[in-house]
């Protein structure tokens, strides 16, 4: 089974992709002005930040971006459509022949370009009669359109895939939290030789709904030594189908031409210069491969949270062992989020040292562990005797000096240096101890290290 | 022009032609598409231009502002509940 | 000037000469009195917010927009009293001003000839008004060709030099706007009034400064291919205004050579067409102008009955052109070579240009014609006449049309063309040609 996917998605900008309405109306009919209703005499004016996304998802999809683009006409006649055109891009996309490294699969890009959307139509009326009532808020807000190469094998597949694409999207402009949902897909999937499209499929679950439906029905046809018709179908949301498409819009000749009225632009330059965020996905894909550590441990910790995985990344890169990394997935990634939220740079420290400490073999597993657990708790710790204790306070000590040997040095000419010490392994015990006591054997440690 | 390819584009374009139309339209287009080849003669470029002159890079900063009150745009419009009515679409 | 029009008199000048679409009402002409340094009008294709704008189109009936075009605004707020709407050709569709739905205007010369397109009500309210100040618009040649049939000054400027924000499209490669007027030192108090970039058309601000400061005219070029098939009085009197314009205005005129001008008309015609067939795809009886009520019918034959009951014959002409130089397998060979077919003229025009300072032309191959004889033309031989303004027009040059002569009181005009951005040359060399030729204008007689 072979199956391609043209995905649409709105660029999360604030007034839409030709005029300044607002990209977010509540009341039908709303943000509209005669540019996004097509009345003669309006004209088009491109919305910088939506080329600028744009080209940011083209360089995310390691696309080839052309150095001039320009936009042209798509004509065809639809009641939500204004001008009975729409503006988009045909034989110059921001990004053609990029890749998507997903699962460790390659999946091909094969074109990424902008285009502004229709209206939205509501059918009223009886099946076989409907009346369409148009809202154009919708009219002219900028879509980007990513249309992959048919190297996706099942429905769960190109879901999974789409949902990915997302959340990497998200990251990088800030798509909303509804994309899952709003995302219209146009799917074409070929059982055998011959490519069925379905189109205007609506959110995730439908697709993959609609993909699963026109499995079983190739598959079916087959069986039955029927030749699958090469045609356009539709999702039925309501029956959960896939329909042969009712309506001839889409078997237009769209009679491609320039639009004059915007002008070229060159983008080469403007994409050059682009630095790309890394996203989740490339930030999963550079931990396995610079630590060493699998897709799904390094996935784990990159999609519980940032801070998680720059922490893991400080640890790590000191005690690069399965411990560390299990410690980090064991202990903190599940309430992760509890934690992130009351996290502080001294908590933070506290939780290296204390981390460190265990690896380093300063302390044992188990008080590591109960130390850990009231860092987090924000609790005092309750320990063994006074004798214990200034074992447990030393090995402390020592683990910071290891992490730290600079102290050392600096404390030959500054003795505050061991401040810094002192301050970290008071945060450690909760304050149970005075600084007094904490400063003596900090010093006594420190001394003695000189003294070597 | 053949009968059929005016009709073919007439509907490509919404226009119901009567027959008289469609037979008068048909030997203007033999005529005008004629003198048009022409252009057969003239080397092809592949760098041409969208616009007479130059124009380049021209954008505008994503703000919303609205200049003129949606409420006069619906007025113009035929609007019900505020939706726009427009045809059956079967 | 502006004391002595009276309501009355713009009243029966227009039911004479139907030259406007809409008049002011009287109401608002009295209100006005007195209190604006000109009067202008502007054709039918401009947006007005208190006019309707149905561009020459029974489809448009009815839509008065909620905004002014760009140059209507800038001339309001220069003092100017918008004191109509002129006729035009339906979106622009014509050379004769015969596809008006709101009335064909009659030559000021002659009644019985035609104003010439497709701003031929705009060209017959200045012959007829001292004065005044025309806007208009041309994609081919149609600020060009009325301005020579009324004897008036038709003033195309480069592509993008105006905003045609508030502009009802043809052709959004070809359109620019224009002025018409009488005098050169209208051309200089109007024209940068005009101009400049405008952020609501991003066409409009890709231009250097409008520069009218002083120029000098040297030589000129006509292109032999220009002269052939031009009728005997036009020739006579280009012949005329040559010969003055060297002798009296020391200015070097040479024959050049070019050939790519045989491929300008079809390649003019593909591009605008295909460009219009688009433009016109939101005229369907929805949003705007003809609103149909009866929305109970699937909206291809809704579509297809408004477009069919409301465009004239020429638009529908238009249309199927245009549709069909866009399809596949016609794309190439008529659409994408008219690009390149621009592409090579402009470069001609270049090479000219390193020589010559302007290129000289008679504007028509006639006079203005008599309706009795339009009637007669096929729609290829309409076009055809076209041939001497589309050059310009294509390439986004700027060019002028002057009055150089008269045939039995039948104005005839010749046309200059300049560089890209030049209109300079074109406005010294029009006030250079005043000193040495009158322009009559004509009796009016209601």
């Amino acid at each position: 089974m072979k199956i391609g996917l043209e995905i649409h998605l709105q660029l999360p900008t604030t007034s839409k992709l030709f005029c300044s309405c607002s990209t977010s109306a509540t009341e039908p009919n709303e943000a509209i002005c005669p540019t996004c209703l097509g009345f003669p005499g309006s004209r088009p004016r491109l919305n910088r930040k939506a080329l600028e996304m744009g080209l940011m998802i083209a360089k995310r999809l390691e696309c080839r971006i052309p150095d001039v683009i320009w936009f042209s006409r798509k004509t065809y006649f639809y009641p939500d459509l204004p001008k009975n055109f729409q503006i988009t891009q045909y034989e110059s996309p921001i990004g053609v022949d990029g890749k998507f490294l997903f699962d460790g699969k390659t999946i091909r890009i094969l074109r990424v370009h902008l285009e502004e959307d229709p209206g939205k139509i509501k059918r009223v009326g009886r099946v076989g009669e409907e009346l369409s009532l148009i809202d154009y808020n919708r009219s002219g807000v900028p879509l980007v359109e990513i249309v992959t190469a048919p190297d996706l094998s099942t429905p769960k597949e190109a879901r999974d895939f789409t949902s990915s694409l997302i959340t990497e999207l998200r990251y990088l402009i800030g798509i909303s939290d509804k994309d899952e949902q709003t995302v219209r897909v146009d799917a074409n999937i070929s059982v055998a030789e011959e490519r069925v499209e379905v189109k205007n499929i609506l959110g995730l679950r439908n697709l993959e709904r609609a993909l699963e439906f026109e499995f079983v029905r190739q598959s079916k046809m087959l069986r039955a030594g029927k030749k699958i018709p090469r045609e356009t179908r539709r999702y039925d949301e309501e029956r959960k189908v896939t329909l042969p498409a009712r309506e001839k819009e889409f078997e237009e000749d769209y009679g491609y031409i320039l639009e004059p009225d915007l002008g070229v632009f060159n983008v080469g330059e403007i994409a050059e210069l682009m630095a790309i965020p890394e996203t989740p996905l490339m930030r999963v894909e550079r931990l396995s491969r610079e630590y060493g550590i699998g897709l799904s441990e390094a996935k784990k910790i990159v999609f519980t949270s940032y801070a998680l995985a720059d922490l893991f990344e400080d640890l790590y890169s000191k005690y690069p062992t399965s411990k560390a990394l299990s410690w980090i997935l064991d202990q903190l990634a599940a309430n992760w989020s509890t934690l992130e939220k009351k996290m502080t740079e001294d908590m933070r420290n506290s939780i290296l040292t204390t981390i460190g400490s265990i690896l380093s073999g300063s302390i044992s597993e188990n008080e590591g562990r109960k130390m850990l657990v009231s860092i987090i708790k924000g609790e005092e710790f309750v320990g063994a005797s006074q004798e214990l204790n200034n074992q447990e306070v030393t090995k402390i000590i020592c683990s910071i000096l290891n992490d730290h040997p600079e102290i050392i040095s600096d404390y030959k000419t500054n003795k505050r240096a061991a401040n810094f010490v002192i301050g970290q392994v008071m945060k450690v015990f909760k304050g149970r101890y005075s600084s007094d006591e904490v400063a003596k054997l900090v010093i006594n440690e420190i001394e003695r290290r000189l003294s070597r | 022009m053949d009968k059929q390819e005016v009709n073919e584009i007439a509907r490509i374009a919404r226009l119901a032609l009567s027959d008289e139309e469609i037979e008068e339209f048909s030997s203007d287009l033999e005529d005008i598409l004629s003198y048009f080849s022409v252009m057969d003669e003239a080397p092809t470029r592949d760098d041409f231009m969208l616009n007479p002159v130059m124009i380049e890079n021209v954008m505008r900063d994503d703000e919303q502002y609205q200049v003129i009150d949606p409420e006069i745009l619906r007025q113009s419009m035929k609007v019900f509940e505020g939706y726009v009515r427009g045809p059956r679409l079967s | 000037m502006s004391d002595k029009l009276s309501f009355e008199f713009l009243t029966r000048l227009n039911e004479k000469y139907k030259i406007f679409s809409q008049l002011i009402n009287e109401e608002e002409f009295l209100k006005a009195e007195g209190r604006y340094h000109f009067h202008f009008s502007a054709k039918d294709n401009l947006c007005t917010i208190d006019f309707q704008s149905r561009a020459g189109s029974r489809i448009l009936d009815g839509y008065t927009p909620p905004f002014d075009a760009t140059a209507v605004r800038r001339l309001r707020i220069s003092g100017g009293l918008l004191i109509g709407k002129t006729n035009m050709d339906e979106f622009g569709f014509g050379t004769f001003c015969t596809n008006s739905a709101y009335g064909v205007p009659r030559n000021p010369f002659d009644p019985d000839r035609s104003c010439g397109g497709s701003s031929g009500g705009a060209a017959a309210t200045v012959a007829l008004l001292d004065g005044h100040i025309a806007l208009a618009v041309s994609t081919g040649g149609s600020i060009s060709c009325p301005a020579s049939f009324c004897g008036v000054i038709g003033i195309t400027p480069t592509y993008g030099r105006v905003s045609r924000y508030g502009l009802i499209d043809y052709s959004n490669s070809l359109d620019k706007i224009g002025l018409i007027c009488r005098s050169a030192t209208d051309l200089r108090t109007y024209l940068p009034l005009i101009s400049g970039p405008d952020s609501l058309d991003p066409t409009s601000c890709s231009q250097p400064i409008l520069d009218l400061s002083s120029s000098r005219i040297k030589r000129i070029g006509i292109p032999k291919e220009a002269m052939e098939g031009i009728s005997g009085e036009v020739e006579a009197a280009f012949r005329k205004a040559i010969e003055i314009t060297e002798e009296q205005l020391s200015i070097k005129v040479e024959e050049v050579s070019m050939s790519s001008l045989r491929f300008a008309l079809p390649a003019y015609y593909v591009l605008a067409t295909s460009e219009a067939s688009t433009n016109l795809a939101r005229y369907c009886g929805m949003r705007f102008g003809i609103v149909k009520d009866d929305v109970n019918a699937h909206f291809n034959t809704f579509f297809s009955e408004v477009r069919s009951k409301f465009f004239g014959k020429e638009a529908k002409r238009r249309i199927l052109l245009g549709t069909y130089c866009r399809r596949i397998g016609f794309r190439d060979r008529y659409y994408l070579k008219a690009l390149s077919v621009r592409q090579i003229v402009k470069e001609e025009y270049l090479r000219i240009f390193q020589d010559f300072d302007l290129v000289v032309m008679p504007t028509m191959p006639f006079i203005a014609p008599r309706f009795s004889d339009i009637q007669k033309m096929k729609p290829l031989d309409m076009y055809k006449a076209d041939f001497l303004t589309v050059p310009p027009n294509l390439v986004g040059m700027p060019h002028i049309s002057l009055p150089c002569g008269y045939y039995h009181g039948i104005p005839i005009g010749f046309q200059l063309v300049a560089p890209h951005w030049e209109e300079r040359r074109l406005l010294h060399f029009a006030e250079c040609w005043e000193s040495v030729f009158e322009y009559q204008f004509p009796e009016v007689k209601l």
